[in-house]
């Protein structure tokens, strides 16, 4: 399903819940989708259980999935995050980011259109 | 579930091991980093129950290891050197751990053999290192144990067989809750594969965490001022290393990512980055504080 990166200095977990984070505002995994059981996704990327586990318990607490006792877990409906400390994360990187592109001459413009553009998608996603 | 309380151990005069207490989970692997001579492979043969104790205790499942064969036919151990009877081929050698655990897989065996494809009649000393290695892994994931204690498992393995062992291993935990214990100086192989690390140095743990937490613990920090470092910044940092590289300062960091962040933004540095460790990293920095350190020998 993917591939990690075992020579990154990130723990394998934050990989694994950043890999899942993109795979599901993507759309490649769907609404109430079942994620692959924490056997299966260990033995097909040979990762220690115990940090895919951690990584699906991560994903829950914010928001992304959610687990019914005995069946695995599942992709949310609405994958809002309300964690409010990924949120000021999110912002502050996202500042951090734009001062770059400012600095290196992208017009505060091209940044608005690539808001519209990153809405869009977003919208899209919501209707179906 | 291992436990060890306060376990001490001494050859002759030497102590190897001082006051150890440890917990390892059921289903968990863990492993067991240090520098040479620090007592690893005699901390796993206690636990094998191997060598006994002079002190303290070391329990599997609430009971104690030494001369208990019960607890031993759930439970193997495979050092460094894999032993196996002179003369013996593979066919004879599983016949003997069929006959001394109880919980051998002869299904698992046939199909392992067409994985690794070994004539089972050939004896084993005329094998290769790293073949031999792999009977060895073989015969300890067909007898289905409890725990797997591994001293050095991947020396002399070559990339793919490293993979098919790792990935066999993780089956076993996945499906069956095996506990595993490595002992290793390769840290990036031990890196993806455990959950839970032990540091040992001079017979007593240095460090003892969960991985990621581990991971997430210590930053490397990079900081420039614009008229030089204020001391106060030092004073609010559990600094483990410090090192100046022209205007920007290097440093190794002990706290959590958010309170590192927010002490050094009150001191208005000019740039500031913030990196997770390597267990490498780590493993060398806190090594160093307990003098242990690397030096740069001129010869």
């Amino acid at each position: 399903m993917f591939d990690l990166d075992l020579r990154s200095r990130k723990p394998i977990y934050e990989q694994l819940v950043d890999k899942l984070k993109a795979l599901i505002i993507n759309e490649v995994l769907q609404q109430d989708e079942k994620l692959p059981s924490v056997r299966t996704l260990a033995q097909q990327i040979t990762v220690n259980p115990n940090t895919i586990q951690k990584a699906y318990r991560e994903l829950e607490t914010q928001g992304f999935i959610y687990s019914i006792k005995g069946k695995g877990s599942f992709v949310s409906p609405t994958a809002i995050s309300e964690n409010k400390e990924e949120l000021t994360k999110m912002k502050e990187s996202l500042k951090q980011l734009i001062a770059e592109a400012l600095f290196l001459g992208i017009k505060a413009d091209a940044i608005h259109a690539l808001v519209d553009e990153a809405t869009d998608v977003v919208n899209r996603r919501n209707e179906k | 579930m291992i436990r060890i309380t306060e376990l001490s151990k001494s050859f002759d005069d030497e102590k190897v091991l001082d006051n150890i207490s440890l917990q390892i989970k059921k289903g968990s692997i863990y492993g067991l980093l240090g520098s040479n001579g620090a007592g690893k492979t005699t901390l796993l043969k206690t636990i094998a129950g191997i060598i006994k104790q002079n002190h303290g205790e070391v329990l599997v499942n609430e009971e104690r290891i030494f001369e208990n064969t019960e607890m031993k036919n759930r439970l193997i151990f495979i050092p460094d050197n894999p032993y196996f009877f002179s003369h013996y081929t593979v066919l004879q050698m599983a016949n003997f751990y069929q006959d001394i655990y109880s919980t051998w897989n002869q299904d698992r065996f046939v199909k392992l053999q067409s994985m690794i494809k070994f004539d089972v009649n050939k004896k084993i000393h005329r094998f290769s290192k790293g073949m031999q290695r792999q009977v060895a892994f073989w015969l300890a994931l067909c007898a289905m144990p409890d725990i797997l204690i591994l001293d050095e498992p991947f020396d002399g393995l070559d990339p793919v067989i490293r993979q098919k062992v790792k990935n066999l291993v993780i089956q076993d935990v996945a499906e069956r809750e095996m506990t595993v214990i490595i002992s290793s100086h390769n840290l990036r192989e031990v890196e993806d594969l455990c959950d839970y690390i032990g540091i040992l140095h001079n017979g007593i743990f240095v460090l003892e965490k969960e991985l990621d937490d581990l991971k997430s613990d210590i930053h490397k920090v990079q900081i420039a001022f614009k008229d030089g470092a204020p001391t106060s910044l030092f004073d609010q940092l559990d600094i483990l290393h410090k090192e100046k590289r022209g205007s920007v300062l290097l440093c190794i960091v002990r706290g959590k990512e958010e309170q590192v962040i927010q002490v050094i933004k009150q001191h208005k540095p000019i740039l500031y980055d913030l990196l997770p460790l390597t267990l490498e990293e780590i493993f060398i920095y806190e090594m160093g504080g307990v003098g242990y350190a690397v030096e740069n020998i001129l010869v």
